[in-house]
């Protein structure tokens, strides 16, 4: 693809993601919205699963503190501006991240998964029973959302929902374009190999733990981006949607239904996602057992998720061998 | 002996009791996640049908010892068709596949038991020499928690010897240790690991029964045994009956004299505990380096 291409294809892009909300109209921009909150979510967890070979049971808890961040911010600092606003509430994910990645870039494999899920429930606990701070069972919520204004030139109300869309899918595309950059970055290289063979990795120079922990400050920082504009988005962050242990794995299931194998794939799986509970939400009460069957389907049929489904009907119908070069992302 | 005293045996026995339906749980967690790696998130699913099973065969038939007998064995049978036709086929992918696999088979049972049997919490009525207290030194226990106690460590008994005194227990012990070369000596290994996975749910079946005359029988049942039951099994290191014991016990006294001295963390102490142990020692507390 040469560059007048990839130009025509960002417009056509962007025109799309302006114009959703006006032909499909305020319901459809909110459900797409939840969309792509859960789609930067799901990227950040394929940067630890997908790419450095990390699986985390506790990814909620940067969700989570993202979002009450960002509400807390909002409920006790009296006009406090919204980025400064969004900002706290990341800076909030980086100090978790930061506290708790000594320990957990030196443990791999099952460890690594159960040290996040111990970490993921403390984190859950907390929220429910500091009440004075957290609100307990029912969280934080009817904060004042500010406007997004720059002094002096604009101010922009964000109850609007339209205004607001456009605003969060700004930060929230922003989000997921910084973290496909840096896939490409040698830095981002790295992490790959780091999934591959560690040792040799250390062999050749590169200092492991700390390509860790960068990564992981990383993901949790975005997974706090998309965790304060959840709240800003619902005006109500509560232990529930923030720290449940579903929230945790709501991001795996996604990566894995989508694709592990891109950096898409997991964009894709929150799409199925979001789809798939709007359909039957409409038709059944029965939500759940809908999700189960289709998550046993999906791992019984396609283990490799959407994208290699994709991939595997490509190679078998239309003949050609699978492109080598596809799969410099993940393998 | 005077009421301090008295409070704090009180709170031991609910503790051990506690522990101890823990134990089964985690033990039966140990057998399929510990000692066969495989990831089982419904492993909890399959404790709170036994209940259900239990609630059920008790309202049809009235005999709350053959509702004992019946429903573990019912949700082992179950839990087995879900290793033979379900789980067997995802163990390739390694921990994710089994993790996608059995979240979707505890969303299905979740929903399947709302389905059949409503949300409420259904009461379940213990036979009358269960029930009541008896005295013992000067104090009063409950009877049908002596008896949970009692049960577990029948059941610890029976899967003790069952292990380490059979023949079958010692193809077992080396399936585990070395799955493709006890294969390669003529035994059945799928076989043998298909029977372990019913074992360990039968024991979570056990667990289901023994719980539901003290918590009622409700949906919500798994959520909390379940997360217990991964955080003993990890704590005290993968794959051994003895350590799920001791684990189990420490955690049924740190959450029941948790609840009487600090009780708004008391939820938070496993966790805190787990995770100290997982920072000094990732591989448990009695874990060995691989």
């Amino acid at each position: 693809m040469n560059k007048t291409q990839k130009w025509i294809l960002w417009a056509v892009l962007l025109t799309i993601l302006a114009l959703y909300p006006i032909v499909f109209g305020i319901y459809y921009s909110n459900v797409f919205v939840t969309f792509a909150i859960f789609a930067l979510f799901a990227v950040t967890l394929n940067l630890l699963l997908g790419y450095t070979g990390l699986l985390s049971f506790g990814h909620a808890m940067f969700f989570g503190t993202g979002g009450y961040g960002t509400a807390i911010a909002l409920e006790h600092i009296e006009g406090l501006p919204l980025l400064p606003a969004v900002l706290i509430g990341v800076l909030a994910a980086v100090a978790l991240a930061l506290i708790l990645c000594p320990i957990m870039v030196r443990v791999s494999g099952t460890a690594f998964a159960m040290l996040h899920l111990a970490f993921g429930q403390l984190m859950y606990v907390l929220a429910l029973k500091l009440r004075v701070i957290t609100g307990g069972e029912d969280g934080v919520g009817g904060f004042p959302i500010p406007p997004f204004s720059i002094p002096g030139i604009l101010s922009i109300d964000m109850t609007n929902p339209l205004n607001f869309y456009y605003f969060a899918i700004a930060v929230l595309g922003l989000s997921i374009w910084f973290i496909w950059y840096f896939t490409k970055t040698p830095l981002g290289s790295v992490m790959v190999s780091v999934r591959d063979n560690d040792n040799r990795v250390a062999y050749m120079g590169f200092m492991v733990p700390q390509t860790k922990a960068i990564i992981y400050v990383l993901a949790a920082a975005f997974a706090g981006v998309a965790g304060s504009i959840y709240a800003l988005f619902q005006n109500l962050i509560a232990a529930g949607d923030g720290f449940h242990i579903l929230v945790s794995f709501a991001p795996i299931m996604m990566v894995m239904v989508g694709g592990i194998g891109s950096f898409f794939g997991p964009i894709m799986g929150a799409a199925i996602f979001g789809i798939i509970e709007e359909l039957t939400s409409r038709y059944t009460e029965r939500v759940e057992l809908v999700m189960g069957l289709i998550l046993i389907l999906v791992i019984m049929f396609a283990p490799l998720g959407f994208l290699g489904f994709l991939r595997y009907i490509k190679e078998r119908w239309f003949g050609k061998r699978p492109d080598m070069t596809t799969t410099e992302d993940v393998a | 002996m005077d009421p301090t005293t008295a409070m704090y045996v009180a709170q031991g026995i609910h503790g051990l009791a506690y522990g101890m339906v823990l134990f089964l749980v985690a033990s039966g967690l140990t057998l399929i996640f510990g000692m066969m790696g495989i990831l089982n998130l419904a492993h909890a699913s399959f404790f709170m049908l036994a209940a259900y099973f239990c609630y059920q065969a008790l309202t049809i038939t009235g005999n709350f010892w053959l509702a004992l007998l019946l429903a573990p064995v019912a949700a082992a049978l179950l839990g087995i068709l879900v290793e033979r036709f379900l789980l067997r086929k995802v163990h390739a992918f390694g921990h994710i596949g089994e993790l996608i696999l059995t979240i979707g088979v505890s969303l299905v049972i979740l929903e399947g038991v709302k389905v059949f049997w409503g949300t409420e919490s259904l009461p379940l009525r213990v036979p009358p020499i269960l029930q009541g207290l008896v005295s013992i030194g000067g104090l009063d226990y409950p009877i049908y928690r002596l008896f949970v106690i009692g049960l577990a460590l029948v059941v610890l008994g029976i899967m003790a010897l069952l292990l380490y005194k059979t023949r079958l227990g010692m193809v077992v012990r080396a399936a585990v240790s070395d799955a493709n070369m006890v294969n390669a000596l003529g035994v059945n290994v799928p076989l043998v690991f298909m029977f372990v996975f019913g074992v360990g749910t039968w024991m979570a079946g056990v667990a289901g029964v023994a719980i539901a005359p003290i918590l009622t029988v409700f949906p919500g049942l798994a959520d909390q045994m379940g997360m217990d039951a991964f955080i003993v099994v990890v704590t005290g290191g993968l794959g051994s009956i003895a350590r799920a014991f001791l684990v189990s016990i420490i955690f049924g006294l740190l959450s029941s004299y948790g609840v009487q001295f600090v009780s708004t963390l008391a939820p938070v102490l496993m966790f805190i505990f787990m995770a100290i142990v997982l920072v000094i020692k990732p591989m448990g507390l009695f874990g060995e380096r691989e």
